[in-house]
């Protein structure tokens, strides 16, 4: 289990990245949580590796008042104790306490999480869930992407083989939001057969705003419109989130494979979508209750 | 619950200190804790070459061609090597005595076809593992596809496609054990429970995966094999045999070694390799296994089916009970054991610690296309407790009768040892209702069944289950510890020494993989001589320190090795007091040793162990010639039948009735191994094996294709319990009385992967009794779980 060889650049800085990456079979590694296992592995067999953990202000987590914007080289320990994403995003910390475990969280950087793009990832059901846009640096300069265009297929991402996440921002939501994420996997920090993240507001006693991210039933994570349109103006109780439930399951057709069926994801979804839902509805402020 | 019934071991109220049955801490962990110990993968020796092999990427095929040139040619690559390049090496074969054994022929490096995913083709020497690595991708196979039947019953068929032509068939062996009139006694049983019952494959998946050194040694024509093996004393027999040399010239040395679990009991092809290329080559030669060829070629555990039916009368007293077995065996029989190992241990102690008078065991050994199984923790005695306890729980069910009324009912009681089971099996005394009352009181039984009835009562899914087994220990030269198998393992030579300097140096031949028996034996040499744990140096794992041995598996080292330390320390300490008596001119009988000196009782007069030893051998004018002793003893241990070794094992459990995920919400083991050497070995040997045990309930399961191919090919898919998933457990010991045994000690090394399955599947069943559903296949996934409710709920279920 010995990688096969390659050329490796530590890159100074952003440009000289960029440049790196224009050779063929170029490959950039940050963490390396997911790109080194698959190496030894000689799944992947990458000509040259772009080291970019040494460019400056990629690890920074930036209040910009309407967002945060979150450094590609952020780790995914630091955004789990990070006070800002705590205030404006609490679900931030619920979903990276299910990211592998402590070791992979300390080195594993939310760039590499997004391009990676494991569909049982929670970065990216994170993004879909707070309508957060990916940063993506090219030769041509810089250019954003949603994450339903972002994530295309199993790892398989919109990113040009010469382009560089450089950073996710994720919009503030209007205050009295509440969140929630949940997940189920095999073991601890395994990757979630099934995870899902909610969010809602309520005004008047009627969900106002509502919306609902799940992760391991597509080819990355998917947002359930329609549970979303059909929830939104109902009354704000758990019995109005279970009567809307079937919507969340409807257009899913997930894979079934070693450790679950397709089923058993539905069934998963149903309930993990339920829980996640009641929970975001007991934070969120002015809720009917 | 503590029950103490030892005298002292030697009879006498002396004063010294006692070391067996304290809480010591373990020696060799300031070594392994800070990064000094020395193991396999950290031994560098000058001019030492590395080997990477080219396994098959199918499950069964014919070889059609091999091109290594690409491989050659690249640079740092200093041979590829195949079978014909070494005619005269024979192939494995695991000879037995058994009736109708059918041997399989193993060569190290396959010659005309395959029979598994794993089975090395060609091995690369290289400067480097990378560049041997990079040759492996240039090497070119073609194939001949043959027909492949993955599943044991297809492979039984009579047009099965077959594995070994020259055998005529995929049935390996079939044995049966039958007392009494099982069919009559089951016909006319009032009530009869049944189900079949599957355990699949699993992993040992030690820490540390397989790595070999061979150090050759051309001034003397030898050969050093540093391995991660248990057994160096088998591995140095059996390449004497495999490399025409005699075992003066063979040294088979097992260094630090990272957890085995059986994994690292047998012989293997790669360990075979390293040595012929070594001696080939001139060169030391290294192979580490990675994790993919650990979890692809190591031997692998348990995948049996069993069919199985329990008599019982309206009393809840066990009639009969009939158990057909079909082992999936795997390609081939594993060196020394044999195929017969594993599935032959189901039908042995299927009928458990109970009283039944009327048994049937029938078993099959299938020879399939995937990895051999071997030796792993429990052997066959996990599938055994699971069938059995299920059953029992059954019956219970049926009757109504709490399931720990009908264990204590049946489960054979103090009056009634030695008792016969249905195998042929013989119970010595052992602790079988203290352990089930033990662990009871333990866990609060009857508060633990109020707390589910209101769990119940809430919508919840809360279970309690209960195992009780017993498993043979210490096996002594009278019963191989293999069916047939043709080697000695039922005894263990000891010999320890005093040097010139007072140090004590003892030597065993059991190979510590992380039992702590450098602890432990030091612990008894210390307590029997009259030195401290500290000042004794445990050899072992060194096959050139003893004439004879064999090395450390099925629960042996404790019973064997403490039997043979204190037999030796004994005749080393009349020797010590026989000089001491002359030095100190009082009688033999008024000496008395501790704490490293040696003294007149009741007195200070006395001399150091350095003293004394000065006086044997360098002061020459201490001692007349013929007082002089030689300050060495040497003797062997034979438990002759084994120790009789049980447990009860409380799992209650909690089942999330949305996600269908599983927690252990208490986990208690009450354990009867006799004297303990060490609680705190004891202890962690308990919880150690309890996580395997929840591994084999709830996680760990090799999965393969209908090709053959293993789909769990990673930790990423083969999923063994992390810290997170293995509960706190309470242990409690009893400690029975085992008379004619010098320590009173029983194996207890794998006791805790017994139990835990068993435990575990009755909790779960419990949990899942109102919905009717009993569980028959381990490990109980959440998908199985899924579709088990699915199948009584119906869609939607609970959420």
């Amino acid at each position: 289990m010995k990688p096969a060889a390659f050329e490796y650049v530590r890159a100074a800085s952003l440009a000289e990245a960029l440049a790196a990456l224009d050779h063929d079979d170029a490959k950039v590694i940050a963490g390396g949580q997911s790109l080194v296992p698959m190496m030894n592995f000689r799944l992947a067999q990458p000509a040259r590796l772009v080291d970019i953990n040494a460019i400056p202000d990629l690890n920074r987590i930036e209040d910009a008042g309407t967002h945060v914007v979150i450094g590609a080289l952020v780790r995914h320990a630091q955004a789990m104790c990070s006070d800002l994403l705590a205030a404006r995003f609490p679900v931030v910390a619920e979903a990276m306490a299910h990211v592998a475990h402590l070791a992979i969280r300390n080195r594993g950087s939310i760039g590499g999480s997004l391009a990676h793009a494991d569909p049982s990832a929670e970065w990216p059901l994170v993004v879909a869930l707070l309508d957060g846009e990916i940063v993506v640096a090219g030769p041509d300069g810089e250019r954003t992407a949603a994450a339903e265009d972002f994530f295309v297929a199993p790892l398989v991402t919109d990113l040009a083989e010469d382009e560089i996440v450089v950073a996710v921002r994720l919009p503030v939501p209007p205050a009295g939001c509440g969140m929630a994420f949940d997940e189920m996997s095999r073991r601890a920090g395994d990757f979630a057969i099934v995870s899902a993240g909610a969010l809602v507001r309520v005004e008047d006693g009627v969900f106002a705003q509502v919306r609902l991210a799940l992760g391991g039933v597509g080819d990355g994570p998917v947002r359930a419109r329609a549970f979303e349109d059909a929830l939104v103006g109902k009354p704000a109780t758990p019995q109005a989130i279970a009567g809307c439930l079937d919507f969340a399951v409807e257009d899913l057709e997930p894979e079934s494979d070693l450790h679950a069926s397709a089923e058993y994801r539905l069934h998963l979804v149903g309930v993990l979508s339920g829980r996640v839902l009641e929970r975001a509805l007991a934070r969120a402020s002015g809720s009917a209750s | 619950m503590t029950e103490r019934a030892f005298p002292s071991a030697s009879g006498l109220a002396e004063t010294r200190p006692k070391y067996v049955g304290k809480p010591v801490q373990r020696l060799e962990d300031p070594r392994l804790l800070t990064g000094a110990g020395r193991y396999a993968a950290d031994i560098r020796l000058d001019r030492m070459v590395h080997a990477a092999f080219a396994r098959s990427d199918q499950a069964h095929a014919r070889i059609v061609s091999i091109d290594t040139d690409a491989a050659r040619e690249l640079p740092g690559v200093i041979g590829v090597f195949m079978a014909q390049d070494f005619p005269d090496l024979p192939a494995i074969i695991a000879p037995s005595r058994m009736r109708d054994y059918r041997a399989t022929a193993c060569a190290p490096l396959a010659r005309d076809k395959v029979r598994y995913v794993g089975e090395p083709l060609a091995v690369v020497v290289a400067t480097d593992r990378y560049i041997a690595e990079d040759a492996l991708a240039l090497i070119a196979v073609e194939w001949e596809p043959l027909d492949v039947a993955a599943d044991p019953e297809t492979a039984l068929a009579g047009d099965a496609p077959l594995l070994h032509e020259e055998l005529g068939t995929n049935l390996l062996f079939e044995r049966v054990f039958e007392t009494g009139e099982p069919d009559a006694a089951m016909r006319d049983a009032p009530l009869r429970v049944s189900g079949r019952f599957r355990m699949h494959r699993k992993s040992p998946l030690a820490m540390e995966p397989r790595c070999y050194v061979a150090e050759p040694d051309r001034a003397r024509d030898a050969l050093t094999l540093y391995g991660s093996t248990q057994v160096p004393g088998i591995i140095r027999d059996a390449l004497t045999g495999l490399l025409g040399l005699p075992g003066s010239r063979i040294r088979v040395v097992a260094p630090d070694v990272g957890g085995g679990f059986g994994g690292k009991g047998s012989l293997y092809p790669e360990e075979i390799m390293v040595c012929v290329l070594a001696r080939r080559l001139g060169r030391p030669v290294k192979w580490t296994s990675d994790r993919l060829e650990d979890l692809t070629s190591t031997s692998q555990g348990f995948d049996e089916i069993i069919d199985a039916e329990l008599g019982f009368d309206t009393d809840g007293n066990l009639l009969a009970l009939t158990g057909t077995v079909v082992g999936d065996v795997g390609a081939y029989s594993i060196y020394p054991w044999t195929a017969a190992l594993e599935p032959v241990q189901v039908v042995s102690f299927l009928p458990g610690p109970y009283r039944i008078p009327h048994y049937r065991g029938a078993v099959r050994g299938v020879a399939t296309p995937k990895p051999p199984t071997g030796p792993y923790r429990g052997v066959g005695r996990p599938a055994a407790v699971f069938v059995i306890e299920r059953l029992i729980d059954m019956a219970a069910a049926k009757l109504g009768i709490d399931p720990a009324d009908m264990r204590r009912a049946n489960l054979v009681r103090a009056g009634e040892f030695p008792h016969r089971i249905g195998s042929g099996l013989v119970w010595d005394r052992s602790g079988f209702i203290e352990c089930l009352d033990a662990a009871c009181e333990t866990v609060g039984y009857n508060e633990l069944r109020t707390t589910q009835a209101e769990a119940r009562a809430a919508g919840r899914w809360f279970g309690i289950g209960i195992a009780s087994y017993a498993e043979l220990t210490g096996i002594g030269s009278r019963i191989s510890v293999a069916p047939g198998m043709p080697i000695n393992t039922g005894t263990e030579t000891a010999s320890v020494r005093i040097d010139s300097t007072g140090a004590v140096t003892a030597v065993f031949a059991v190979a510590s993989h992380g039992q702590s028996l450098e602890t432990t034996l030091a612990q008894i040499v210390a307590e029997e001589l009259g030195v401290r744990p500290q000042d004794v140096r445990i050899v072992h794992g060194d096959s050139a320190a003893t004439s004879h041995g064999t090395g450390t598996y099925a629960s042996r080292s404790a019973v064997l090795g403490g039997g043979a330390a204190i037999l030796t320390a004994r005749t080393l300490r009349d020797k010590v007091k026989r000089v001491a008596s002359h030095l100190l001119e009082a009688g033999v009988e008024d000496i008395e040793t501790g704490d490293g000196h040696v003294f007149v009782r009741g007195t200070d007069h006395g001399v150091s162990f350095a003293e004394l030893a000065h006086a044997v051998y360098s002061d020459m004018k201490a001692l007349p010639a013929d007082k002089r002793e030689i300050l060495e003893a040497m003797e062997t241990f034979d438990p002759v039948t084994g120790t009789t070794a049980s447990a009860t094992h409380i799992a209650a459990v909690e089942i999330d009735p949305g996600t269908l995920s599983v927690r252990i919400h208490r986990y208690v083991v009450a354990e009867d191994c006799g004297r303990l050497i060490n609680p705190l070995v004891v202890d962690g040997q308990v919880h150690g094996g309890v996580a395997q045990g929840i591994g084999a309930a709830l996680l760990e399961e090799l999965r393969f294709d209908e090709a053959g191919q293993l789909l769990t090919a990673s930790l990423a898919d083969y999923t063994v319990p992390s810290a997170v998933e293995v509960p706190s457990m309470e242990v409690t010991h009893v400690e029975t009385e085992l008379p004619g045994n010098p320590g009173g000690f029983r194996g207890m090394g794998e006791g805790g992967a017994i139990g835990a399955p068993a435990a575990i599947a009755n909790a779960i069943s419990d949990a899942l009794a109102p919905l009717g559903i009993e569980v028959s296949e381990l490990p109980v996934t959440p998908e199985r779980l899924f579709r088990l409710v699915q199948a009584v709920l119906g869609k939607g279920g609970r959420t």
